[in-house]
Protein backbone atom coordinates (compact mmCIF):
# COMPACT_ATOMS: atom_id res chain seq x y z
CA UNK A 1 0.00 0.00 0.00
CA UNK A 2 1.79 3.16 -1.13
CA UNK A 3 1.83 6.01 1.36
CA UNK A 4 2.78 9.57 0.60
CA UNK A 5 6.10 10.60 2.07
CA UNK A 6 4.33 13.14 4.22
CA UNK A 7 2.11 10.53 5.82
CA UNK A 8 4.92 8.12 6.61
CA UNK A 9 6.97 10.92 8.14
CA UNK A 10 4.03 12.24 10.14
CA UNK A 11 3.50 11.19 13.75
CA UNK A 12 1.02 11.76 16.54
CA UNK A 13 3.90 12.52 18.90
CA UNK A 14 7.63 13.06 18.41
CA UNK A 15 9.77 12.72 21.52
CA UNK A 16 13.27 14.20 21.64
CA UNK A 17 15.50 12.15 23.96
CA UNK A 18 15.49 8.49 24.98
CA UNK A 19 16.20 9.09 28.67
CA UNK A 20 13.89 7.81 31.36
CA UNK A 21 11.37 10.63 30.86
CA UNK A 22 11.24 10.17 27.08
CA UNK A 23 11.00 6.38 27.25
CA UNK A 24 8.29 6.52 29.92
CA UNK A 25 6.13 8.99 28.04
CA UNK A 26 6.59 6.94 24.86
CA UNK A 27 5.35 3.78 26.62
CA UNK A 28 2.24 5.61 27.83
CA UNK A 29 1.45 7.06 24.42
CA UNK A 30 2.24 3.88 22.50
CA UNK A 31 0.13 1.84 24.91
CA UNK A 32 -2.99 3.66 23.73
CA UNK A 33 -2.26 3.39 20.04
CA UNK A 34 -0.56 6.67 19.20
CA UNK A 35 2.04 6.78 16.46
CA UNK A 36 5.23 7.80 18.26
CA UNK A 37 8.80 8.52 17.16
CA UNK A 38 11.71 8.87 19.61
CA UNK A 39 14.81 10.73 18.46
CA UNK A 40 18.02 10.19 20.44
CA UNK A 41 21.39 11.69 19.63
CA UNK A 42 23.39 9.13 21.62
CA UNK A 43 23.82 5.48 20.63
CA UNK A 44 22.47 4.13 23.94
CA UNK A 45 19.24 4.84 25.78
CA UNK A 46 18.98 6.18 29.33
CA UNK A 47 20.27 9.77 29.14
CA UNK A 48 21.86 10.62 32.49
CA UNK A 49 20.94 7.15 33.71
CA UNK A 50 22.73 5.24 31.04
CA UNK A 51 25.41 2.57 31.05
CA UNK A 52 28.66 1.75 29.32
CA UNK A 53 31.26 -1.01 29.18
CA UNK A 54 34.95 -0.69 29.92
CA UNK A 55 37.56 -3.38 30.47
CA UNK A 56 34.89 -6.07 30.12
CA UNK A 57 32.83 -4.59 32.99
CA UNK A 58 29.50 -2.87 32.82
CA UNK A 59 29.06 0.52 34.48
CA UNK A 60 25.96 2.55 35.28
CA UNK A 61 26.38 6.28 34.69
CA UNK A 62 23.92 7.89 37.05
CA UNK A 63 22.44 5.29 39.31
CA UNK A 64 23.67 5.58 42.91
CA UNK A 65 20.31 4.70 44.28
CA UNK A 66 16.76 4.23 43.25
CA UNK A 67 14.96 6.35 45.84
CA UNK A 68 11.31 5.96 46.97
CA UNK A 69 11.74 2.32 47.99
CA UNK A 70 8.30 1.27 49.24
CA UNK A 71 9.56 0.43 52.73
CA UNK A 72 7.33 -0.97 55.44
CA UNK A 73 7.07 2.23 57.47
CA UNK A 74 5.77 4.62 54.79
CA UNK A 75 6.13 2.84 51.48
CA UNK A 76 2.48 2.52 50.48
CA UNK A 77 2.45 6.11 49.25
CA UNK A 78 5.63 5.65 47.22
CA UNK A 79 5.44 7.12 43.72
CA UNK A 80 7.49 4.12 42.59
CA UNK A 81 4.37 1.97 42.94
CA UNK A 82 2.42 4.46 40.84
CA UNK A 83 4.90 4.50 38.05
CA UNK A 84 5.19 0.70 37.91
CA UNK A 85 1.42 0.53 37.55
CA UNK A 86 1.31 3.24 34.88
CA UNK A 87 4.01 1.55 32.83
CA UNK A 88 2.70 -1.94 33.62
CA UNK A 89 6.07 -3.10 34.85
CA UNK A 90 5.66 -5.26 37.96
CA UNK A 91 7.68 -3.89 40.90
CA UNK A 92 8.87 -7.44 41.66
CA UNK A 93 10.50 -7.68 38.24
CA UNK A 94 13.01 -4.99 39.26
CA UNK A 95 14.42 -7.27 42.01
CA UNK A 96 15.10 -4.31 44.24
CA UNK A 97 17.87 -4.75 46.79
CA UNK A 98 17.61 -2.49 49.84
CA UNK A 99 20.46 -0.39 51.17
CA UNK A 100 22.32 -1.67 54.25
CA UNK A 101 22.64 1.68 56.00
CA UNK A 102 23.88 5.07 54.94
CA UNK A 103 25.40 8.10 56.63
CA UNK A 104 25.66 11.87 56.50
CA UNK A 105 29.11 12.76 57.81
CA UNK A 106 30.07 16.34 58.78
CA UNK A 107 33.49 16.56 60.41
CA UNK A 108 33.18 14.49 63.57
CA UNK A 109 29.38 14.35 63.50
CA UNK A 110 27.49 11.46 61.87
CA UNK A 111 23.80 10.97 61.16
CA UNK A 112 22.96 7.43 60.06
CA UNK A 113 19.85 6.27 58.25
CA UNK A 114 18.39 3.17 56.64
CA UNK A 115 15.01 2.29 55.12
CA UNK A 116 13.27 2.56 58.50
CA UNK A 117 12.32 6.22 59.01
CA UNK A 118 11.99 5.72 62.78
CA UNK A 119 15.70 4.91 62.92
CA UNK A 120 16.56 8.22 61.24
CA UNK A 121 14.31 10.07 63.70
CA UNK A 122 16.08 8.37 66.62
CA UNK A 123 19.46 9.34 65.12
CA UNK A 124 18.43 13.00 64.83
CA UNK A 125 17.21 12.90 68.44
CA UNK A 126 20.44 11.28 69.64
CA UNK A 127 22.78 13.68 67.84
CA UNK A 128 20.64 16.81 68.19
CA UNK A 129 18.64 16.28 71.44
CA UNK A 130 17.78 19.97 71.76
CA UNK A 131 16.28 20.02 68.28
CA UNK A 132 13.68 17.32 68.97
CA UNK A 133 10.60 19.55 69.15
CA UNK A 134 11.71 21.91 66.42
CA UNK A 135 12.51 19.00 64.09
CA UNK A 136 9.05 17.51 64.70
CA UNK A 137 7.52 20.89 63.92
CA UNK A 138 9.53 21.06 60.70
CA UNK A 139 8.31 17.58 59.70
CA UNK A 140 4.69 18.65 60.23
CA UNK A 141 5.28 21.77 58.17
CA UNK A 142 6.71 19.61 55.38
CA UNK A 143 3.68 17.31 55.43
CA UNK A 144 1.31 20.29 55.22
CA UNK A 145 3.21 21.99 52.39
CA UNK A 146 1.73 21.15 48.94
CA UNK A 147 5.12 19.98 47.62
CA UNK A 148 3.68 17.66 44.98
CA UNK A 149 1.28 20.09 43.32
CA UNK A 150 2.23 21.54 39.94
CA UNK A 151 2.21 25.13 41.21
CA UNK A 152 4.11 24.58 44.48
CA UNK A 153 5.98 27.75 45.52
CA UNK A 154 9.72 27.42 44.98
CA UNK A 155 10.82 29.07 48.22
CA UNK A 156 14.32 28.71 49.68
CA UNK A 157 14.92 25.69 51.90
CA UNK A 158 17.92 27.39 53.53
CA UNK A 159 15.65 30.20 54.72
CA UNK A 160 13.01 27.83 56.05
CA UNK A 161 15.50 25.59 57.86
CA UNK A 162 17.13 28.73 59.29
CA UNK A 163 13.78 29.82 60.73
CA UNK A 164 12.63 26.42 61.94
CA UNK A 165 15.78 24.88 63.40
CA UNK A 166 17.99 26.18 66.23
CA UNK A 167 21.15 24.29 65.32
CA UNK A 168 22.58 25.30 61.95
CA UNK A 169 24.52 22.05 61.67
CA UNK A 170 21.34 19.97 61.46
CA UNK A 171 20.12 22.23 58.65
CA UNK A 172 23.41 21.75 56.76
CA UNK A 173 23.27 17.99 57.25
CA UNK A 174 19.73 17.83 55.84
CA UNK A 175 20.68 19.99 52.87
CA UNK A 176 23.66 17.83 51.87
CA UNK A 177 21.93 14.61 50.70
CA UNK A 178 18.91 16.43 49.28
CA UNK A 179 21.01 18.86 47.24
CA UNK A 180 23.27 16.09 45.92
CA UNK A 181 20.31 13.97 44.83
CA UNK A 182 18.51 16.69 42.98
CA UNK A 183 19.11 20.41 43.37
CA UNK A 184 19.63 22.47 40.24
CA UNK A 185 20.06 25.62 42.35
CA UNK A 186 23.41 26.82 43.61
CA UNK A 187 23.89 26.38 47.36
CA UNK A 188 20.21 25.84 48.07
CA UNK A 189 17.27 23.69 47.06
CA UNK A 190 13.71 24.85 46.57
CA UNK A 191 11.40 23.73 49.36
CA UNK A 192 9.05 21.49 47.34
CA UNK A 193 12.01 19.60 45.87
CA UNK A 194 13.56 19.33 49.33
CA UNK A 195 10.35 17.74 50.65
CA UNK A 196 10.09 15.33 47.71
CA UNK A 197 13.70 14.24 48.16
CA UNK A 198 13.41 14.01 51.94
CA UNK A 199 10.41 11.71 51.49
CA UNK A 200 12.15 9.76 48.73
CA UNK A 201 15.42 9.23 50.65
CA UNK A 202 14.40 9.07 54.32
CA UNK A 203 10.67 8.32 54.59
CA UNK A 204 10.67 5.78 51.76
CA UNK A 205 14.20 4.61 51.12
CA UNK A 206 17.13 3.65 48.94
CA UNK A 207 17.33 0.53 46.82
CA UNK A 208 18.96 -0.70 43.64
CA UNK A 209 17.69 -3.12 41.03
CA UNK A 210 19.96 -6.18 41.07
CA UNK A 211 20.93 -5.62 37.43
CA UNK A 212 21.40 -1.88 37.83
CA UNK A 213 19.78 0.63 35.50
CA UNK A 214 19.23 -1.95 32.76
CA UNK A 215 16.58 -3.57 34.94
CA UNK A 216 14.53 -0.46 34.16
CA UNK A 217 15.74 0.35 30.66
CA UNK A 218 15.29 -3.17 29.23
CA UNK A 219 11.57 -3.57 30.03
CA UNK A 220 10.93 -0.04 28.71
CA UNK A 221 12.66 -0.69 25.38
CA UNK A 222 11.07 -4.15 25.11
CA UNK A 223 7.65 -2.61 25.60
CA UNK A 224 8.31 0.10 23.05
CA UNK A 225 9.32 -2.51 20.51
CA UNK A 226 6.17 -4.56 21.19
CA UNK A 227 4.03 -1.41 20.87
CA UNK A 228 5.61 -0.50 17.53
CA UNK A 229 7.09 2.77 18.75
CA UNK A 230 9.83 3.90 16.39
CA UNK A 231 13.18 4.87 17.85
CA UNK A 232 16.09 6.44 16.01
CA UNK A 233 19.46 6.41 17.73
CA UNK A 234 22.47 8.53 16.66
CA UNK A 235 19.93 11.08 15.44
CA UNK A 236 20.69 14.50 16.88
CA UNK A 237 18.03 17.15 16.29
CA UNK A 238 19.29 20.29 14.58
CA UNK A 239 16.22 22.46 14.92
CA UNK A 240 12.57 22.59 15.86
CA UNK A 241 10.44 24.56 13.39
CA UNK A 242 7.61 26.67 14.79
CA UNK A 243 5.37 29.60 13.92
CA UNK A 244 4.01 31.96 16.60
CA UNK A 245 1.80 29.40 18.29
CA UNK A 246 2.65 25.89 17.12
CA UNK A 247 5.54 23.60 16.34
CA UNK A 248 5.34 21.93 12.94
CA UNK A 249 8.43 19.77 12.46
CA UNK A 250 11.86 18.75 13.66
CA UNK A 251 14.91 18.68 11.43
CA UNK A 252 17.81 16.33 12.15
CA UNK A 253 21.50 17.14 11.77
CA UNK A 254 21.52 14.85 8.73
CA UNK A 255 18.80 16.90 7.04
CA UNK A 256 15.87 14.51 7.51
CA UNK A 257 12.68 16.09 8.80
CA UNK A 258 9.58 14.79 10.55
CA UNK A 259 6.20 16.39 11.21
CA UNK A 260 3.90 15.62 14.11
CA UNK A 261 0.78 16.75 15.93
CA UNK A 262 2.55 16.95 19.32
CA UNK A 263 6.16 17.28 20.42
CA UNK A 264 7.80 16.39 23.73
CA UNK A 265 11.35 17.56 24.30
CA UNK A 266 13.38 16.03 27.12
CA UNK A 267 16.74 17.66 26.33
CA UNK A 268 16.22 20.53 28.79
CA UNK A 269 14.28 23.80 28.81
CA UNK A 270 17.12 26.04 27.69
CA UNK A 271 18.36 23.45 25.19
CA UNK A 272 14.86 23.17 23.69
CA UNK A 273 14.65 26.96 23.32
CA UNK A 274 18.00 26.85 21.53
CA UNK A 275 16.66 24.27 19.04
CA UNK A 276 13.68 26.55 18.40
CA UNK A 277 16.07 29.24 17.08
CA UNK A 278 14.17 32.26 18.41
CA UNK A 279 16.90 34.91 18.41
CA UNK A 280 14.87 37.83 19.74
CA UNK A 281 12.94 35.97 22.44
CA UNK A 282 14.14 36.25 26.05
CA UNK A 283 15.13 32.89 27.53
CA UNK A 284 12.60 31.52 29.99
CA UNK A 285 15.10 29.15 31.66
CA UNK A 286 18.22 30.14 33.61
CA UNK A 287 21.50 28.37 33.01
CA UNK A 288 22.30 25.68 35.60
CA UNK A 289 25.88 25.41 36.79
CA UNK A 290 26.14 22.46 39.16
CA UNK A 291 28.13 19.60 37.71
CA UNK A 292 30.13 16.68 39.06
CA UNK A 293 33.12 14.44 38.63
CA UNK A 294 32.92 10.81 39.65
CA UNK A 295 35.71 8.28 40.09
CA UNK A 296 34.92 4.59 40.04
CA UNK A 297 37.25 1.86 41.28
CA UNK A 298 36.63 -1.80 40.55
CA UNK A 299 38.29 -3.96 43.20
CA UNK A 300 38.65 -7.64 44.13
CA UNK A 301 36.32 -8.96 46.79
CA UNK A 302 33.55 -7.29 48.78
CA UNK A 303 33.54 -3.96 50.64
CA UNK A 304 32.93 -6.01 53.80
CA UNK A 305 36.48 -7.40 53.42
CA UNK A 306 37.61 -3.89 54.32
CA UNK A 307 35.01 -3.45 57.05
CA UNK A 308 32.95 -1.09 54.88
CA UNK A 309 29.32 -2.12 55.19
CA UNK A 310 27.50 1.14 54.45
CA UNK A 311 25.85 1.90 51.09
CA UNK A 312 25.95 5.69 50.59
CA UNK A 313 27.97 8.28 52.54
CA UNK A 314 27.29 11.99 52.05
CA UNK A 315 30.31 13.78 53.45
CA UNK A 316 31.39 17.31 54.20
CA UNK A 317 34.69 18.36 55.73
CA UNK A 318 33.43 21.27 57.83
CA UNK A 319 30.23 22.44 59.52
CA UNK A 320 29.21 24.45 56.49
CA UNK A 321 27.95 22.80 53.34
CA UNK A 322 28.77 24.58 50.09
CA UNK A 323 26.90 23.23 47.06
CA UNK A 324 28.05 25.11 44.00
CA UNK A 325 30.28 25.16 40.98
CA UNK A 326 33.78 25.22 42.49
CA UNK A 327 36.41 27.81 41.52
CA UNK A 328 38.89 24.98 40.80
CA UNK A 329 38.39 21.88 38.66
CA UNK A 330 37.07 19.89 41.65
CA UNK A 331 35.79 20.72 45.16
CA UNK A 332 37.15 18.10 47.55
CA UNK A 333 35.40 19.57 50.62
CA UNK A 334 32.25 17.59 50.13
CA UNK A 335 31.01 14.67 48.10
CA UNK A 336 29.18 11.37 47.97
CA UNK A 337 30.53 7.85 48.27
CA UNK A 338 28.52 4.90 47.00
CA UNK A 339 29.30 1.22 47.52
CA UNK A 340 26.64 -0.32 45.23
CA UNK A 341 27.58 -3.86 46.28
CA UNK A 342 26.27 -3.12 49.77
CA UNK A 343 22.71 -3.05 48.45
CA UNK A 344 21.20 -6.34 49.53
CA UNK A 345 24.59 -7.34 50.86
CA UNK A 346 23.17 -9.48 53.65
CA UNK A 347 21.71 -12.02 51.23
CA UNK A 348 24.26 -11.95 48.47
CA UNK A 349 26.82 -14.67 48.13
CA UNK A 350 30.58 -14.16 47.73
CA UNK A 351 31.43 -11.21 45.51
CA UNK A 352 34.31 -11.61 43.15
CA UNK A 353 34.46 -7.94 42.29
CA UNK A 354 32.91 -4.75 43.68
CA UNK A 355 32.80 -1.05 42.95
CA UNK A 356 33.56 2.11 44.89
CA UNK A 357 32.20 5.37 43.50
CA UNK A 358 33.24 8.79 44.77
CA UNK A 359 31.53 11.96 43.50
CA UNK A 360 32.49 15.63 43.94
CA UNK A 361 31.26 18.99 42.62
CA UNK A 362 33.26 20.01 39.54
CA UNK A 363 33.55 23.04 37.27
CA UNK A 364 32.27 22.42 33.74
CA UNK A 365 33.85 25.48 32.18
CA UNK A 366 37.34 24.68 33.47
CA UNK A 367 37.09 21.03 32.39
CA UNK A 368 35.79 21.90 28.95
CA UNK A 369 38.51 24.46 28.27
CA UNK A 370 41.30 21.86 28.63
CA UNK A 371 43.01 20.54 25.52
CA UNK A 372 42.44 16.84 24.91
CA UNK A 373 45.93 16.00 26.17
CA UNK A 374 45.57 18.15 29.28
CA UNK A 375 42.09 16.77 29.88
CA UNK A 376 43.32 13.18 29.96
CA UNK A 377 46.19 14.15 32.23
CA UNK A 378 43.97 16.02 34.72
CA UNK A 379 41.47 13.20 34.72
CA UNK A 380 44.21 10.73 35.57
CA UNK A 381 45.64 12.96 38.34
CA UNK A 382 42.28 13.66 39.96
CA UNK A 383 41.29 10.01 39.89
CA UNK A 384 43.88 9.22 42.56
CA UNK A 385 43.33 12.44 44.56
CA UNK A 386 39.58 11.76 44.69
CA UNK A 387 40.06 8.17 45.79
CA UNK A 388 42.56 9.05 48.53
CA UNK A 389 40.28 11.82 49.80
CA UNK A 390 37.22 9.56 49.71
CA UNK A 391 38.93 6.84 51.73
CA UNK A 392 39.13 9.29 54.68
CA UNK A 393 35.38 8.96 55.08
CA UNK A 394 35.36 5.15 55.18
CA UNK A 395 36.11 3.28 58.42
CA UNK A 396 39.94 3.03 58.69
CA UNK A 397 39.97 3.94 55.03
CA UNK A 398 43.29 5.76 55.06
CA UNK A 399 45.04 2.86 56.78
CA UNK A 400 43.66 0.49 54.15
CA UNK A 401 44.62 2.66 51.22
CA UNK A 402 47.62 0.52 50.19
CA UNK A 403 45.63 -2.74 50.44
CA UNK A 404 42.79 -1.19 48.45
CA UNK A 405 45.17 -0.04 45.75
CA UNK A 406 46.64 -3.52 45.43
CA UNK A 407 43.19 -4.98 45.02
CA UNK A 408 42.06 -2.40 42.45
CA UNK A 409 41.52 -3.87 39.00
CA UNK A 410 40.30 -0.90 37.04
CA UNK A 411 39.47 2.73 37.55
CA UNK A 412 37.43 5.12 35.49
CA UNK A 413 36.38 8.72 35.90
CA UNK A 414 33.65 10.73 34.34
CA UNK A 415 33.76 14.50 34.30
CA UNK A 416 31.32 17.36 33.59
CA UNK A 417 32.16 16.81 29.92
CA UNK A 418 30.78 13.27 30.17
CA UNK A 419 27.60 14.60 31.81
CA UNK A 420 27.14 16.97 28.88
CA UNK A 421 27.63 14.14 26.40
CA UNK A 422 25.02 11.93 28.04
CA UNK A 423 22.44 14.59 28.92
CA UNK A 424 23.08 17.37 26.36
CA UNK A 425 22.58 19.83 29.25
CA UNK A 426 24.31 23.17 28.73
CA UNK A 427 27.20 23.61 31.17
CA UNK A 428 27.09 19.87 31.95
CA UNK A 429 24.45 20.87 34.52
CA UNK A 430 23.65 17.63 36.35
CA UNK A 431 20.10 18.64 37.29
CA UNK A 432 19.49 21.07 34.44
CA UNK A 433 18.20 24.60 34.83
CA UNK A 434 17.25 26.10 38.22
CA UNK A 435 14.06 27.25 36.46
CA UNK A 436 11.52 24.43 36.39
CA UNK A 437 8.25 23.91 34.54
CA UNK A 438 6.34 21.26 36.40
CA UNK A 439 3.47 20.75 33.97
CA UNK A 440 5.82 20.80 30.97
CA UNK A 441 3.86 23.46 29.07
CA UNK A 442 5.61 25.96 26.79
CA UNK A 443 4.41 29.00 24.86
CA UNK A 444 3.71 26.67 21.95
CA UNK A 445 0.41 24.84 22.27
CA UNK A 446 1.72 21.47 21.02
CA UNK A 447 5.25 21.49 22.49
CA UNK A 448 5.96 20.20 25.99
CA UNK A 449 9.13 19.70 27.96
CA UNK A 450 9.60 16.60 30.09
CA UNK A 451 12.32 15.24 32.32
CA UNK A 452 14.91 17.12 34.34
CA UNK A 453 13.50 20.60 33.78
CA UNK A 454 10.08 19.63 35.04
CA UNK A 455 11.77 19.49 38.43
CA UNK A 456 10.73 15.99 39.45
CA UNK A 457 14.17 14.67 40.25
CA UNK A 458 15.88 11.33 40.27
CA UNK A 459 15.05 8.25 38.28
CA UNK A 460 11.57 7.97 39.75
CA UNK A 461 10.94 11.70 39.21
CA UNK A 462 12.08 11.63 35.58
CA UNK A 463 9.82 8.68 34.81
CA UNK A 464 6.81 10.17 36.60
CA UNK A 465 7.41 13.50 34.86
CA UNK A 466 7.36 11.82 31.45
CA UNK A 467 4.20 9.93 32.39
CA UNK A 468 2.51 13.13 33.65
CA UNK A 469 3.20 15.02 30.41
CA UNK A 470 1.92 12.12 28.30
CA UNK A 471 -1.20 11.79 30.48
CA UNK A 472 -2.13 15.39 31.18
CA UNK A 473 -0.98 17.16 28.03
CA UNK A 474 -1.83 14.56 25.40
CA UNK A 475 -3.93 11.54 26.44
CA UNK A 476 -6.52 13.56 28.40
CA UNK A 477 -7.12 15.80 25.40
CA UNK A 478 -7.55 13.10 22.76
CA UNK B 1 -25.02 -5.88 25.98
CA UNK B 2 -26.45 -5.30 29.44
CA UNK B 3 -25.32 -3.54 32.59
CA UNK B 4 -23.73 -6.67 34.05
CA UNK B 5 -21.63 -7.11 30.91
CA UNK B 6 -20.43 -3.55 31.25
CA UNK B 7 -19.55 -3.97 34.92
CA UNK B 8 -17.49 -6.98 33.96
CA UNK B 9 -15.76 -5.04 31.19
CA UNK B 10 -14.79 -2.31 33.68
CA UNK B 11 -13.60 -4.91 36.22
CA UNK B 12 -11.51 -6.64 33.56
CA UNK B 13 -9.87 -3.33 32.71
CA UNK B 14 -9.12 -2.64 36.37
CA UNK B 15 -7.60 -6.12 36.69
CA UNK B 16 -5.34 -5.30 33.77
CA UNK B 17 -4.16 -1.89 34.98
CA UNK B 18 -3.95 -2.72 38.69
CA UNK B 19 -3.04 -6.42 38.89
CA UNK B 20 -2.15 -6.08 42.58
CA UNK B 21 -5.72 -5.17 43.62
CA UNK B 22 -8.11 -7.83 44.93
CA UNK B 23 -11.34 -7.41 42.94
CA UNK B 24 -13.29 -10.33 44.36
CA UNK B 25 -15.26 -8.25 46.89
CA UNK B 26 -15.91 -5.09 44.89
CA UNK B 27 -19.42 -3.74 45.50
CA UNK B 28 -21.29 -2.16 42.59
CA UNK B 29 -22.91 0.68 44.48
CA UNK B 30 -19.86 1.95 46.36
CA UNK B 31 -17.30 4.29 44.85
CA UNK B 32 -14.34 2.35 43.45
CA UNK B 33 -11.87 4.70 45.15
CA UNK B 34 -13.30 3.78 48.54
CA UNK B 35 -12.76 0.08 47.94
CA UNK B 36 -9.58 0.03 45.91
CA UNK B 37 -6.30 1.90 45.83
CA UNK B 38 -7.05 3.82 42.61
CA UNK B 39 -6.09 7.40 41.79
CA UNK B 40 -6.80 9.82 38.95
CA UNK B 41 -4.03 8.25 36.85
CA UNK B 42 -5.78 4.88 37.11
CA UNK B 43 -9.12 6.37 36.08
CA UNK B 44 -7.42 7.85 33.03
CA UNK B 45 -6.30 4.32 32.17
CA UNK B 46 -9.85 2.99 32.48
CA UNK B 47 -10.99 5.69 30.05
CA UNK B 48 -8.10 4.98 27.67
CA UNK B 49 -8.77 1.24 27.68
CA UNK B 50 -12.48 1.82 26.97
CA UNK B 51 -11.40 3.88 24.00
CA UNK B 52 -8.79 1.39 22.77
CA UNK B 53 -10.74 -1.82 23.36
CA UNK B 54 -14.31 -0.67 22.64
CA UNK B 55 -14.01 2.60 20.72
CA UNK B 56 -15.88 4.51 23.43
CA UNK B 57 -15.01 8.13 24.15
CA UNK B 58 -15.41 9.54 27.64
CA UNK B 59 -14.81 13.31 27.72
CA UNK B 60 -12.69 14.48 30.64
CA UNK B 61 -15.60 16.36 32.20
CA UNK B 62 -17.47 13.05 32.48
CA UNK B 63 -14.73 10.93 34.08
CA UNK B 64 -16.60 11.08 37.37
CA UNK B 65 -19.44 9.07 35.84
CA UNK B 66 -17.11 6.10 36.30
CA UNK B 67 -16.84 6.46 40.07
CA UNK B 68 -18.67 3.17 40.84
CA UNK B 69 -19.52 0.06 38.81
CA UNK B 70 -23.24 1.00 38.90
CA UNK B 71 -22.65 4.55 37.71
CA UNK B 72 -20.27 3.22 35.02
CA UNK B 73 -22.90 0.77 33.76
CA UNK B 74 -25.60 3.45 33.66
CA UNK B 75 -23.36 5.91 31.89
CA UNK B 76 -21.72 3.49 29.44
CA UNK B 77 -24.74 1.38 28.42
CA UNK B 78 -26.13 3.91 25.89
CA UNK B 79 -22.64 4.42 24.53
CA UNK B 80 -22.14 0.68 24.01
CA UNK B 81 -25.63 0.37 22.46
CA UNK B 82 -25.19 3.24 20.04
CA UNK B 83 -21.79 1.83 19.08
CA UNK B 84 -23.32 -1.59 18.36
CA UNK B 85 -26.03 -0.21 16.09
CA UNK B 86 -23.76 2.27 14.31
Amino acid sequence: MPKTSKASNHYDVIIIGAGLAGLSSAVRLGMFGLKVLILEKHYVVGGLNSFYAKGGRKFDVGLHALTNFPSESSGKSSPLLKLCRQLRIPLDSLNLLEQSSSRISFGEIDLCFNNDFEYFLSEVEKVFPREKDRFQKLLSKMVEFPAYSVDAKEISTREILGQELGDGLLAEMLLCPTCYYGSARANDIDFPTFIMLFDAIFKQGLARPDRGIRALLDPLTDKLKALGVERRMNSPVKSIQADQVQVSEVILENGESFTSDHFISTCGGLETEKLLCLPDTPKSFDLGRFSIIESISVFDGHPRDFGWDETVIFFNKSDEFLYDQPVQLVDLNSGVICLPDNYGSKDSSEKKESKLRVTHPANFKLWSELSEEKYQKEKYLWEDVILQNGLKYLPLGEAKSELFKNRTQLTDTFTPRTIKRFTSHENGALYGSPTKKRDGSTKFSNLFIAGTDQGYVGIVGAMLGGIAVANNQILRNL
Amino acid sequence: MNKDNIKQIVLDIIAEIAPDEDLSEVKSDIRLREQLDLDSMDFLDIVMELRKQHGIDVPEAEYRQLESLDSSANYLLPKFESGATA
